[in-house]
């Protein structure tokens, strides 16, 4: 075994601990998060290890930047070490050094993107309400019930914008008074604060909101699970508190209350997959099943891996930005579980979730045997 | 250095029983009730009984003996434990 | 306080055990004593071996519940059923009251993560414990839920709701017994089944009790054992076979999963059930964990008086430690109702002795099952036929427990009914039960040494389990023998002895004198001798508790106590030259600074302590910054500079022992060195500390303080015996002259050098120094390791087999301050119940000597290690004669004489002659060519 001499190392671990990662501490090395980790699904990663290195000053690698931030070893270890805050604080060092490994290079990208468009896709902000042309959306204004924040993705991504759609259009149907920021609206930040950039985080943050609080902004519905993350969990740090409903929840309320009417059967076999950020992360699991479960005819199955124990798709945590090579996505593992059940439709309820699992669908054999959907994509055709 | 009388002490004992026996409400009488019937509690009422004592051993199941009578052999010499 | 007695429905005094209404009641339910695995009737007995065994109907009865069926009520034929019967409040006057509910298995349904309850293949350790049991669900064969095939590969997860402050439902503690219980049910699980694989992953071994890193050595050492490093999470159940797969993972290759047949998890201990409900009623408080809060100078103590705690409810401990702990509350309740002791008690009386010397030997054998201990091996019911065709035989049957109250009150009546003067038990080792049966035989009028007992568990179906029909061969040869001896057999009277109600306790720490303490509370005068000059032993050098008790204010308190009472004689700077003597009657010679002093005395105690190791490892004698953790306690204390200024400290663990040499754990190391590296962060929090550990043993509720130093930023490094760490001195990057120390990191992979000013040893607690001469002079015996070995692990854990000889405290083995107090009190209550009686029965079976056959040579009295025999003169010379309370029976003697004069009653040349006759009588003797 080769030899390292700990006390030049001494800094860097106060610098880790500066930057919120002094969880490593409590790890008493267990291996209960390698265990549980989807990388050793698909490859080999240890987090027990990073998370040793990390203690020493002696992290190294390009590993540091697998994390998908799903939450799944957060959940499970036993000393409560919050895995995910060691990982970001390595990546704020790595970020303030400009230490960018290859394969992390495009979050270059994504930062100029967000500093000068407010989006990571590097689309213009003059078009980022394009998506709602023809549907008769109305910009937000005090007073009205609720402000529609669809996020970057439902704005500019073309599969996207679909959930976009089938969301005002209930939203309408239901007579909810409702509004957008359109180009007022920035990204959230919650991924890109995950890559470390917290700089970046902080202006978006402030600037969104800056816009909130000047439109007087109560409540806010967002289709994507990040964002209302983001804006629960992580806003309240400027010191501000919105009332933050997912569409999820949301769409549930208003079939429950009778605001929505379904009037139509939905013939097909379901599976639901939780998103990490919606279940794990803010323990929303009953809503989107129960709504499912409102449409007659549409069969609901679960997964082996449901609930807690959903499997991620791999695309939190900043990995959304990054390649992932074919081998290495848990995507595909999950549209596996989804076809063994014999489901046609795999229903979510987040952006991220359903880029990836359209592009992993691709690589199947047989992609038409099962379809991508949102839930409100779902909702739309039996109202 | 133990030229104290007797007498003394046996007082200076009762007394202090008998303060901590007021927690009990002045109920003199009576005298050991153990709760709980697994080898704790037997062990205690057997020491309790065979030093003089009346015990009343209780427990909420139909018969004594607790976990240990659920377990088959026991650490560390594996005899059986009942 | 009030009780309430529930209904059993059931005439107790009527109820014969027969079960004839358990066979035809409708109601079937899984049963909970079997953990659900098999099924129960709404009547029913509680377990096979339960006391009282008689039945008792529960809520499931269709009568209670619909006033329907009552079939039991005809097929009694005793009547004893009784549907009328209400819950009875029963009012009862106490002085004391002691707490002893035990614990609650954690469920592991709780925020199930380990399939438990949706995989039929996952158990919990007690569920497994019911299938390995003899009357479990499969008869004592581990069978697995789905197809009830007996499992090749069994995994167990340990510390499944343990040591987890994470997720939620888990507790932060350690349960200190599932470490052991799995290394049991490993090898356990191998002499079912000696192919089978097992598998146990674990993160640190927590073998911290005496004899428990010998018995985790045997377990390793199992052909197809794994210990793998690992907690672990559950994969899947494969739908085909239901096998489950484990994910783990190890720094070499990562996380893997594999398939097991079966998995049992390792459940931790919760707080009993209604523990809150019971500290409402009682008005006492509990802990945050939720057990018991009891007082940290005597843990037996809850927080109201008069209301003591033992067992389990403490927090998670073992079944030793819960009889102990039993022991020592009993002498609290003890001291505080010293005055009605005898008052309320009544005295076991037998019936009239029955002279059978004129009649026949009329034999009855009574043969055991002992569950499937014996059953499953030896075919009892053909041992039984057999047993009625030898000589002098008249009845003959078998039992399933012949200890259980059933089945010994059928021993008492059979004896009657048939009239037998001679009464055979074929079961387990006398050891444990013979007084056990003693007591049945003479409930039915005869002498107790009428009773034989043929041990066919131990020397038969225990060491032949692969050879049944040897094994039931070897049986029956075993009975013909005690067929021959019992008709030998000769009533013996027992003599009574007087008690001086002195007691002598040597050694004046914190154990010797607590205990002493204690029996001077309960009236009793006692003799408390000390090697050194100052009395408080080990505790001297400690400063504080984990739990931040303050030792030498403790201290003070405690020596100022023994002091004060009047009937503690001390006798310090004193050397023990001579001990003498028998239970109830000591004579002790101490040379002390009062001059030499005979003291007479009923009890001994021996609570002589524990030394420190003086390391030769790790450079300590050699670099003064090397020291033992109590050097470095001393040096906190005293506020040394050297040490509180220190950037750098490294504790390593495991110094002088878990080794080849001392083969056993300190067990209070671990803690300790939490214990200095909390302290010395207080101190200065700057400071960098390691440990370096081998597995970190902070059981129990200290598991909480293990985390709390990893949260002042303590850092745990683990090494293996093979890698130990290297100390050398050298000089920091800046020039500064340190000590360091490499030392491998097997989760980097790498060797890490650390700098530190200080290096503090867990320097291993070794048996006391003159523990061996104790030893020899009051005739107890010492284990491999050196400690004093008790009677009984787990029965007789404060006591000798010596008689009247007691011991506690760090000489039984290294334990912390609060489990020596318990000890030291459960070693007083149990000196309290010998002293608290007049007198006391010796055993009949003494030695005896034919003066007409003697020719006074003196060999048994050279042989006799107690002394029992002397010579003395008479008209006819120099005979032996045999002092019966001395005599303890083993005969030793008898084999020295060469006359034979001297025979061991109960064991004479007759008795053993007809028994080895009966042996070789049928077998067949190779002819000599
Ligand atoms: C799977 C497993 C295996 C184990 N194996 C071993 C081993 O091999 N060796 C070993 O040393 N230890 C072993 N242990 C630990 C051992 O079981 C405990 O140390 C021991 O049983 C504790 O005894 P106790 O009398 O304190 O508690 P318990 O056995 O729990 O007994 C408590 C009794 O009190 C009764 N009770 C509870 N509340 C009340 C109330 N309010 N009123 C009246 N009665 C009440 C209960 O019904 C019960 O009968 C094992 C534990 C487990 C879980
Ligand atoms: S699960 Fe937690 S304690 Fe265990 S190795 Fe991972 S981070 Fe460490
Ligand atoms: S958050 Fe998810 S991806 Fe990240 S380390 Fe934990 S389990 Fe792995
Ligand atoms: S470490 Fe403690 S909690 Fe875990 S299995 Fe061992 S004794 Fe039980
Ligand atoms: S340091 Fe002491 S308590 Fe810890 S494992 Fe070693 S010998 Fe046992």
């Amino acid at each position: 075994m080769e030899t390292v001499p700990l006390a030049p190392f001494q800094e860097i671990v106060e610098e880790v601990r500066a930057n919120g990662g002094d969880a490593f501490k409590y790890c008493y090395q267990c291996g209960l998060c390698d265990t549980v980790c989807p990388w050793n699904r698909v490859t080999a990663l240890s987090m027990r290890k990073l998370i040793r290195e990390a203690s020493f000053g002696l992290s190294e690698t390009d590993e540091i930047w697998r994390c998908t931030s799903c939450g799944k070893c957060l959940q499970r270890c036993p000393r409560e070490v919050q895995l995910v805050d060691v990982m970001v604080s390595l990546r704020r060092m790595a970020t303030e050094y400009g230490l960018f490994p290859p394969s992390v290079r495009p979050v270059r990208g994504v930062t100029v993107g967000l500093s000068e468009q407010g989006n990571p896709l590097g689309e213009e902000r003059e078009t980022r309400a394009d998506w709602a042309e023809g549907l008769s959306v109305k910009t937000f204004k005090e007073g009205m019930e609720i402000l529609y924040f669809p996020g970057c993705y439902l704005c500019y991504d073309p599969r996207l914008q679909k959930v976009a759609a089938a969301t005002v259009n209930l939203l309408h149907k239901a007579g909810v008074d409702f509004g957008i920021l359109g180009v007022q609206e920035n990204c959230c930040g919650e991924s890109i604060r995950k890559t470390g950039n917290e700089p970046i985080f902080k202006r978006l943050a402030r600037e969104n909101i800056k816009t909130f609080v000047e439109n007087g902004v109560k409540k806010i519905l967002v289709s994507s699970p990040h964002c209302y993350h983001t804006f629960k969990n992580e806003y309240p740090e400027f010191m501000v508190n919105f009332e933050v409903v997912h569409t999820s929840e949301y769409m549930f309320q208003l079939v429950d209350e009778g605001r929505l009417k379904i009037t139509k059967e939905y013939g097909k076999k379901v599976t639901y997959h939780d998103p990490c950020y919606l279940g794990r992360h803010n323990g929303i699991f009953d809503e989107p099943r129960e709504v499912l479960n409102k449409v007659p005819g549409l069969k609901l199955q679960e997964m082996a891996e449901s609930r807690e124990d959903s499997l991620c798709c791999g695309m939190g945590g900043g990995r959304i930005w990054l390649e992932t090579p074919k081998e290495e996505r848990f995507s595909i593992l999950r549209l596996k579980q989804a076809t063994d059940l014999g489901a046609e439709v795999l229903a979510t309820a987040c952006p991220y979730c359903i880029s990836q699992f359209e592009d992993s669908r691709l690589t199947l054999t047989n992609s038409e045997v099962i379809q991508i959907k949102d839930i409100t994509e779902i909702l739309q055709e039996v109202v | 250095m133990e030229s104290e009388p007797k007498g003394t002490q046996d007082q200076v004992h009762r007394s202090l029983a008998d303060s901590i026996r007021e927690g009990f409400e002045g109920n003199t009488f009576g005298d050991v009730m153990v709760v709980g019937g697994g080898i704790s509690g037997v062990q205690a009422s057997l020491d309790l009984a065979a030093s003089g004592f009346k015990v009343y051993l209780v427990d909420k199941a139909p018969a004594i003996g607790g976990h240990m009578a659920q377990l088959d052999k026991t650490f560390p010499t594996n005899d059986c434990s009942i | 306080m009030t009780l309430v007695r529930k209904p059993r429905y059931i005439l107790e005094d009527q109820c014969t055990g027969c079960t004839t209404c358990v066979e035809y009641c409708p109601v079937v339910y899984p049963d909970p004593f079997n953990q659900e695995i098999s099924t129960n009737k709404a009547i029913h007995i509680y377990f096979a071996q339960a006391v009282p065994l008689i039945t008792y109907i529960d809520e499931s009865c269709l009568y209670l519940k619909e006033k329907k069926c009552g079939i039991c009520e005809d097929v009694c034929e005793n009547d004893a059923i009784d549907f009328n019967q209400t819950a009875e409040e029963v009012e009862v006057k106490v002085g004391a009251i002691l707490l002893a509910p035990g614990f609650e298995p954690f469920d592991p349904k709780a925020g199930n993560h380990y399939g438990y309850g949706e995989m039929q293949n996952v158990v919990t350790s007690l569920d497994y414990e019911r299938l390995m049991c003899a009357t479990g669900p499969y008869e004592g064969e581990i069978r697995r839920a789905s197809d009830k095939k007996h499992p090749q590969k069994i995994a167990w997860i340990q510390c499944v709701g343990s040591r987890q402050v994470n997720p939620p439902g888990g507790n932060s503690y350690c349960s200190a017994v599932c470490c052991t219980y799995t290394q049991k049910q490993v090898i356990l699980t191998k002499d079912h089944n000696p192919d089978a694989e097992c598998t146990v992953f674990h993160n640190d071994i927590r073998s911290h009790g005496k004899d428990f890193e010998r018995f985790y050595q045997r377990a390793e050492e199992l052909p197809g054992i794994r210990f793998i490093r690992s907690y672990v999470s559950i994969g899947k159940e494969i739908p085909e076979s239901k096998n489950v797969t484990i994910r783990y993972a190890t720094p070499d290759e990562g996380v893997k999963e594999e398939e097991f047949e079966m998995v049992v998890l390792s459940i931790g201990l919760n707080p009993p059930a209604d523990a809150v409900r019971l500290a409402e009623e009682l008005g006492i408080e509990l802990n945050p964990h939720g057990f018991c809060e009891v007082n940290p100078k005597n843990p037996m103590e809850t927080t109201k008086p008069g209301i003591f705690v033992s067992g389990a409810f403490q927090g998670p401990i073992d079944i030793p430690e819960s009889v102990f702990s039993a022991s020592g509350a009993c002498s609290q309740c003890g001291e505080l109702l010293d005055y009605r002791r005898g008052k309320l008690s009544r005295e076991r009386i037998y019936p009239p002795e029955r002279d059978v010397s004129g009649e026949e030997p009329r034999i009855g054998i009574f043969v055991c099952h002992c569950g499937a201990n014996i059953g499953r091996i030896v075919d009892v019911p053909s041992v039984v036929e057999y047993a009625k065709t030898l000589p002098h035989v008249v009845y003959a049957q078998e039992q399933l427990f012949s200890c259980a109250t059933n089945c010994a009150k059928e021993i008492t009546d059979m004896t009657k009914e048939m009239g037998l003067n001679r009464v055979i038990i074929a079961a387990c080792s006398p050891r444990t039960l013979g007084p056990l049966f003693q007591d049945t035989v003479r409930e039915a009028g005869l002498n107790q040494y009428y009773l034989e007992m043929t041990n066919i568990r131990e020397h038969c179906s225990w060491v032949h389990t692969m050879e049944k029909e040897d094994a039931t061969e070897k049986a029956r040869d075993l009975i013909r023998m005690s067929v021959a001896r019992a008709a030998h057999l000769e009533p013996l009277q027992e003599i009574d002895l007087s008690v001086n109600p002195a007691a002598l306790v040597v050694g004046a720490g914190v154990a010797g004198m607590t205990c002493a303490l204690s029996i001077a509370n309960q009236g009793h005068e006692v003799h408390l001798v000390e090697r050194d000059h100052d009395l408080g032993g080990k505790a001297r050098s400690i400063y504080q508790t984990l739990e931040g008790l303050d030792v030498q204010a403790y201290l003070r308190d405690l020596v100022h106590k023994v002091y004060q009472n009047p009937l503690i004689h001390v006798y310090t700077d004193a050397t023990i030259t001579d001990a003498d003597g028998y239970v109830g009657n000591f004579a002790t010679r101490v040379v002390s600074e009062r001059g030499t002093t005979e003291i007479r005395h009923g009890a001994t105690v021996l609570a002589v302590g524990a030394d420190v190791y003086e390391p030769s490892e790790y450079l300590y004698g050699e670099d003064d910054r090397v020291m033992t953790l109590l050097q470095l306690e001393e040096q906190i204390n005293r506020g040394s500079e050297k040490v509180t200024d220190a950037q750098g400290l490294v504790m390593i663990q495991c110094v002088g022992c878990r080794n080849e040499e001392r083969n056993y754990c300190s067990r209070i190391c671990c803690s300790e060195s939490v214990k200095n590296a909390l302290a010395l962060k207080k101190i200065n929090p700057e400071m960098d500390i390691y440990i370096l550990y081998r597995d970190m043993r902070t059981y129990g509720f200290d598991e909480d303080y293990y985390r709390e130093a990893a949260d002042n930023g303590v850092k745990f490094i683990r090494y293996e015996p093979q890698d130990e760490p290297v100390v050398e001195a050298g000089e920091s990057e800046e020039g500064r002259p340190v000590l360091k120390i490499t030392t491998p990191d097997y989760i980097l992979g790498k060797k890490v050098e650390i700098d530190a000013d200080i290096v503090a040893l867990a320097a291993a607690l070794i048996p006391s120094a003159g523990s061996r001469e104790v030893s020899q002079l009051f005739r107890v015996p010492l284990n491999p390791d050196g400690f004093f070995q008790e009677a009984h692990v787990k029965l007789r854990p404060v006591e000798f087999a010596t008689d009247g000889v007691y011991l506690c405290g760090l000489a039984h083995y290294p334990k912390l301050l609060r489990e020596t107090i318990e000890q030291a009190y459960g070693a007083a209550s149990r000196v309290l119940t010998l002293l608290s009686h007049d007198a006391i029965t010796a055993s009949g079976s003494i030695c005896e000597v034919d003066e007409n056959v003697c020719i006074g040579c003196g060999q048994c009295v050279s042989t006799c290690a107690y002394g029992a025999v002397e010579l003395h003169k008479t008209r006819q010379g120099k005979k032996a004669i045999v002092n019966p309370v001395l005599c303890k029976g083993d005969g030793l003697c008898t084999t020295k004489c060469p006359t034979r004069a001297i025979q061991l009653k109960h064991f004479t040349d007759d008795e053993i002659w007809a028994q080895i006759d009966a042996a070789v009588e049928t077998a067949q003797i190779p002819s000599k060519i």
